[in-house]
């Protein structure tokens, strides 16, 4: 396709010369890498040779984050964001987001929409992945016409189309056109405000507005647009309406959607586990989204209420070698984008969850209701009701099948000191200790990491063998370490 | 009508000599509920001639209709005796009242656990056994349970009215019938010989059995019997009993008594002489509405009828008449006072089962005892649904000391392990209850060897818990109950509303805490799952769930889901190789099936983590031909660390294997809890690691390498060792007359079960046959089997073992490949089995 018209040459020297930027990183995902020269002289030729451009590739998180830290590398002014992106507020840099402008069959659109809503009897809402915002004005168009020439007859379904929100964003509330048409004041999140915004809603960088007395499950959802992390999110906000996806890819309505639905009962199944957790990490999965630094002290705070033990990782983006370097972890917070943040794979050892999710499984007063949030920018405002008056009664755990007791770090001063000093004391005991460890199989529940540690079968150097009898000389292995000259014998 | 008040209920409560805790047990539908009507007449909670149709105990409405006990009922009852009949009591009592603590118990092998919790908080145990049906297995089951709990047992022959109105048998036949029930009860009582017990076995001339006919309210015992002859021919009761039963014949032509039968003619059994016909020739002359017959006779035993009783006819005539020569509750009563044990008697030699502790400690000493100064030792055995839904009474027994309304308790949980805060809570007891009948009374305290029930504990306690004063720290728990069945019928629930969700997890929990048995899970894909020990339990817990605990909102179930398990055939057909995602470490593995009855030893505890390694050495090499060194060598048991499968190390000279060890059997636990086949657990499987590489730097070989990798090299191993699925088989037993056996066997064929054992009961027309089904038939089977043979066959299931299914899950089309295809889709997977290449890495 054009490279002029599909990274929107034009309107970004435009962005940067009206704006008098002059240190520009360009942020690319990997798939459109290969593009960057042909963008940075085309960027090029518009603009004077003052402004500097820079490109960032390889993100360190997710790629629909803007990477502030890879720009700040640079003292950037602003950031160029090139392709599939989550539209999270920044909280440092003023971005610019380029969605792309993927090719789409409106006409067909336009009919199975106009055809999916004389189905369902219900008014659509009409949502859709952004790199499609460039052809929404012309499905509309298309869905006027097809829908007048449909038997004179006066069609009774009615549409509503989200609108993409500017695709420039600010930091956080320092400048930026608050009421401009098309876009919504980013600090008002919740889904359910009071009475005269309680009609609008917005989730990844879609907006819309449901007229008086409507609620959202009045409508039907129809998603233009790829199954990927953007739609799951749409699915799992919105669980109790009905939703359909348009293929535009392939051209054709896909209705049957019980694997998306899957995701939510699975999600719930994760809550539940995590609420057995004694020990949680919090990952850290974006340095750029704003709030994120509030929301990992946020997390830490409920889990230490909770009684329970945590740790924070920095570690990029998680896979399952990673976290399974951290064994003692009963469960993961991944503190990310709404985007990136759903992480299910049954390859990793502990289960990650989402900052939603777990203030569901450590604040023992809330239940789940089916609602469900990724952003956490919504969560920030919604400080947890802990306040720590748990009942006394023993947890229900479904992971169990029974009811169990929470260890509580909190029992008294005593124990915390205790935990602190537990590879102290077990070292200092090493000699008596070891002899019990190796006899046993089984494992005590530990509160702590260095209490885990503690409890591992392997201590160090054996300096007292178990043999007395020297061990017999043995010839080693030779070869190459990819494979040893006597492995071959196992073939 | 109820012929004593709660005040003298509360005062007899002080005199432990005085009190009996028992319970009914019986296979279902030999008619523990209508016999215990009688009993509860007797105590005027319910009127005479009602007693045997309401079923008192059966509270429950779907209990009524469908004429079966579900739940364990206890109900207190309190008799005064009079001074001739205790003439002959030896023991010690304090004045001639008695209370008697009873607990009506389920028959169905369902509601095993209900009958668990029941032994636990009685002394003694009334054997009900239907007299043409004899000892069923649920019979020989309870009775083995209660013989395990110390409990001494007495016999009733029930439903002797059939032996008169429907099958009309001889005397002699109907002497040899009896005689084959009581035999074969002692038979099983035999093998729990007991130096601290004493003889548990039952003797008819001993008077511990009974002859009953529940529905008609009459029992005798031969004492009945031998107290009337005693005095008519002079001799002593004890030796007219002696003569009542066994190789004792009389001949009235001669009036002699013989140990042989002489061959004359009217030389009769003594029993037959003496017991049988007399009550014979009373029902057929009432039956017969010989009036002018029936009066003398009647007046020649001393019974009185009243005047409208006299316009009687028939049936109920004859049913008035033997309730009032034979009252079923004097009988049984006596039988009760003179053979049951006291709590006094009784704990001194519970103790030892019931105490967790040393018997030597304070606790120990005061249950022994029976201390009602002592510090309180109480056992909460269930919790039940209290009328304000959702709340639950916590019933129990008290072994020693007091507990009283607003006593603060230390509430000692299953977890509780002594010196430790876990599973602890001290709480006030809000309200002690007594039942009398269908009402409850609350009382001010209730002293030790007692039932009570308890308001204000449900939050605290999930099951069960022992409960003692606040102070007393050092107190061990009592011990645990072991349940006879163990939950394996599962199915998936979901509310038909989504917004119901809450009211569906809460309703959840309170079923788990209603039933000891059940079992709500939830899982991966995040369906809720109840589990119960069998259709009937889970189609009762389904029901109270929906309308109990949910308020009425609408829930959807699944088809019932039965869960496999994962195994190997053979070893492994090479040994497999996995690498680290780093490429720099290799683990090398080979998969071969456990010895036969290895699992089984590892399930039943015999084998497991905890042992003395020496000892588990030992058992391995006598038992199961392991190598000495080997079985040191074990890593670990999984899934959860206690299950029966294992890895061995077999790798030598191996540097830094130490240090992995941890990882692998981390990967271990994970991998054998969702084998590779339909994540189902896996079981029998021992994994050898034969070699092992490992990179040089520790930050190389660490958990992230290498636990993933040692889940893929289980699963490589796994899969190259002819993998197999493993299905729960059921024990079922079956009693039928001839002509259902042929309808019996081709539901069982239908039905891939097959029977292994068929035995006509002697001196009956009934057969008892035993057979193998799989469970995953097993749903519609008892209404399949209700439907081919007429309604006369009811058939009993238990779990037994796990069968390995022949064909190979591997082989598309196959049976356990459509069936792992299944499992694979209601979890959400792949449809696909993960091919090994994925597992598997090359060199």
């Amino acid at each position: 396709m054009d490279l002029e018209h599909n990274f929107e040459i034009a309107r970004v020297a435009e962005f940067i010369l009206s704006h008098g930027f002059t240190r520009v990183a360009l942020q690319f995902p990997d798939e459109l890498l290969r593009d960057s020269m042909r963008v940075v002289k085309a960027l090029r030729r518009e603009l004077n040779s003052s402004v500097k451009l820079y490109v960032m590739a390889d993100t360190t998180y997710g790629s629909c984050c803007v990477d502030e830290v890879g720009a700040a590398h640079v003292n950037a002014e602003c950031v160029i964001h090139y392709g599939h992106t989550c539209l999270s507020p920044t909280s440092t840099i003023p971005a610019l987001f380029i969605f792309g402008k993927a090719s789409i069959s409106t006409s067909d659109c336009a009919r199975s929409l106009l055809k999916y809503g004389l189905e369902c009897g219900k008014p659509v809402l009409v949502l859709f992945g952004l790199e499609y915002a460039h052809a929404i004005p012309e499905i509309k168009s298309a869905l006027l016409s097809d829908a007048s020439c449909l038997s004179g007859s006066v069609s009774t379904s009615e549409h509503l189309f989200a609108d993409a929100s500017c695709s420039f964003i600010s930091p956080s509330g320092t400048f930026g056109p608050a009421n401009q048409p098309g876009s919504i004041d980013r600090r008002v999140e919740n889904e359910c405000l009071d009475e005269e915004n309680s009609q609008n809603y917005k989730i990844g960088g879609l907006s819309w507005r449901l007229p008086q007395g409507r609620t959202m499950e009045d409508y039907s959802l129809f998603w233009i647009g790829l199954d990927n992390p953007a739609f799951s999110n749409v699915v799992l906000t919105f669980n109790s309406c009905e939703i359909v996806r348009y293929d535009a890819k392939e051209d054709r309505l896909i209705i049957d959607l019980s694997q998306q639905k899957k995701i939510l009962r699975r999600r719930y199944y994760l809550v539940e586990k995590a609420k057995d957790a004694n020990m949680i990490g919090v990952l850290v999965g974006t340095l750029g989204a704003a709030g994120y630094l509030h929301m990992i002290h946020q997390m830490t705070e409920l889990i230490t209420k909770a009684g329970k033990k945590s740790y924070t990782f920095v570690m990029g983006k998680p896979n399952p070698a990673k976290l399974a370097n951290f064994p003692e972890l009963d469960v993961f917070i991944h503190v990310s984008c709404a985007q990136t943040a759903l992480l299910d794979s049954k390859e990793f050892l502990a289960p990650v969850i989402t900052p939603f999710e777990a203030m569901l499984a450590l604040d023992r007063g809330s239940q789940w209701t089916g609602a469900y949030q990724m952003d956490f920018g919504d969560l920030i405002s919604s400080t947890p009701s802990v306040a720590n008056k748990q009942s006394e009664e023993a947890r229900f755990s479904f992971i169990q099948g029974g009811y169990v007791e929470d260890l509580d770090l909190h029992d008294n001063d005593e124990v915390e000191k205790d935990e602190i000093l537990a590879l102290v004391n077990v070292t200092e005991k090493a000699l008596q200790v070891r002899d019990e460890d190796t006899r046993s199989l089984t494992k005590t529940v530990a509160k702590s990491g260095a209490e885990y540690f503690a409890s591992r079968s392997y201590h160090g150097l054996d300096i007292n063998g178990t043999d007395p009898v020297p061990a017999k000389f043995l010839t080693g292995r030779s070869g190459k370490a990819s494979g040893y000259k006597d492995e071959n014998t196992h073939r | 009508m109820v012929k004593f008040t709660a005040d003298e209920l509360r005062m007899i409560m002080d005199r432990k000599h005085n009190i009996r805790n028992m319970s009914v047990i019986a296979h279902v539908d030999h008619g523990k509920s209508t016999l215990t009507d009688s009993l509860v007449a007797a105590a005027g909670i319910i009127a005479q001639e009602v007693a045997g149709d309401v079923r008192m105990t059966d509270t429950r409405a779907d209990e009524a209709e469908r004429g079966i006990t579900i739940k364990s009922t206890g109900i207190s009852l309190y008799y005064q005796m009079s001074d001739d009949a205790l003439k002959g009591y030896k023991g010690e009592r304090q004045g001639n009242e008695y209370l008697i603590n009873l607990i009506d118990s389920p028959g169905h092998v369902d509601f095993s656990s209900e009958v668990t919790a029941a032994l636990r908080i009685t002394d003694g145990a009334l054997v009900v056994v239907d007299c043409v049906e004899g000892v069923c297995v649920q019979t020989e089951t309870v009775l083995r349970q209660a013989l395990g709990e110390r409990i001494r047992p007495v016999l009733t022959v029930n439903k002797m009215d059939r032996c008169f109105l429907e099958l009309q048998v001889d005397g002699e036949e109907a002497y040899q019938t009896f005689q084959k029930v009581v035999e074969n009860a002692n038979v099983i009582m035999a093998t729990y010989e007991d130096p601290l017990l004493g003889d548990v076995q039952v003797y008819p001339e001993k008077g511990t059995v009974a002859f009953s006919a529940g529905l008609h309210g009459w029992a005798f015992t031969l004492t009945n019997f031998a107290k009337m002859y005693a005095s008519k021919f002079g001799v002593d009761e004890a030796k007219m009993m002696e003569r009542l039963w066994g190789e004792n014949f009389f001949d009235p032509a001669t009036k002699k008594w013989t140990s042989k039968h002489t061959g004359s003619p009217t030389c009769k059994r003594g029993f037959v002489q003496f017991c049988y016909e007399p009550i014979k020739q009373i029902i057929n002359t009432c039956m017969n509405d010989q009036k002018d017959k029936l009066w003398p006779m009647l007046q020649k035993l001393g019974v009185t009828m009243k005047s409208d009783e006299k316009d009687l006819m028939g049936k109920a005539l004859m049913k008035r008449v033997m309730q009032t020569w034979l009252p079923a509750s004097d009988a049984l009563l006596e039988m009760m006072v003179f053979h049951l044990p006291s709590p006094a008697r009784a704990q001194r030699y519970r103790v030892e089962n019931l105490y967790e502790g040393p018997l030597d400690d304070a606790y120990a000493n005061a249950i022994r005892n029976c201390d009602p100064g002592g510090p309180l030792m109480l056992y909460v055995s269930k919790m039940i649904p209290a009328s304000d839904k959702g709340r639950f009474f916590a019933f129990g027994r008290v072994f020693s000391g007091k507990v009283s309304t607003g006593l603060k308790v230390r509430i000692m949980g299953p977890n509780y392990v002594p010196g430790e805060k876990k599973d602890l809570y001290v709480k006030n007891v809000q309200r002690t209850v007594i039942w009398m009948g269908k009402k409850q009374e609350t009382v001010e305290d209730v002293p030790c060897g007692n039932t009570v029930a308890m308001v204000g504990l449900d939050q605290f306690i999930t099951k069960n818990a022992t409960l003692t004063n606040e102070k007393e720290v050092d107190a061990h728990p009592i011990r645990a109950m072991k349940f006879s069945v163990s939950p394996v019928v599962r199915v998936a629930v979901q509310c038909k509303v989504a917004s119901d969700l809450p009211k569906l997890v809460e309703g959840l929990k309170r079923l788990a805490k209603s039933d000891p048995m059940v079992v709500c899970t939830i899982e991966e894909s995040g369906e809720h799952i109840v589990a119960g020990a069998g259709e009937l339990h889970l189609e009762i817990c389904l029901k109270d769930l929906q309308d109990d605990f949910m308020g009425g909102a609408q829930i959807i179930k699944s088809d019932p889901v039965v869960s496999f398990r994962e195994t190997v055939l053979e070893r492994s057909s090479r040994i497999v190789m996995s690498k680290s995602p780093n490429k720099h470490n290799r683990l090398y593995m080979e998969a071969r099936p456990l010895e036969e009855g290895l699992p089984e030893a590892i399930d039943e505890g015999r084998i497991g983590p905890k042992d003395d390694p020496k000892n588990r050495s030992k058992i391995l090499s006598e038992e199961f031909g392991w190598d000495k060194d080997l079985a040191k060598k074990i890593w670990c048991f999984g899934p959860e660390t206690i299950g029966p499968n294992m890895v061995v190390d077999m790798c030598k000279g191996v540097q830094y294997l130490n240090e992995i060890k941890d990882s692998v059997v981390a990967g271990f636990q994970w991998a054998s809890k969702e084998g590779p086949l339909a994540e189902e657990n896996m079981r029998g499987i021992c994994f050898e690691v034969c070699d092992v590489v490992l990179h040089a730097d520790a930050i190389h070989r660490g958990g992230g390498q290498i636990i993933p990798t040692a889940r893929r090299v289980f699963y490589a191993s796994h899969l190259t060792a002819k993998p197999r699925l493993m299905e729960p088989v059921y024990l079922v037993e079956i009693q039928a007359p001839e002509q259902a056996l042929g309808g019996i066997y081709s539901v069982l064929n239908q039905k891939r079960g097959h029977v292994f054992e068929e035995m006509q009961r002697p001196g009956t027309p009934l057969y008892n046959i035993k057979a193998y089904l799989p469970v995953v038939e097993s749903f519609g089977f008892s209404s399949t089997l209700r439907a081919a043979t007429s309604g006369q066959a009811f058939p009993q299931c238990v779990f037994d073992h796990w069968d390995m299914m022949s064909s190979d899950p591997l082989e598309a089309g196959s049976q356990a490949s459509m069936l792992v295809a299944e499992i694979r889709k209601r979890k959400g997977l792949k449809e696909q089995i993960t091919p090994l290449s994925e597992f598997e890495d090359k060199l």
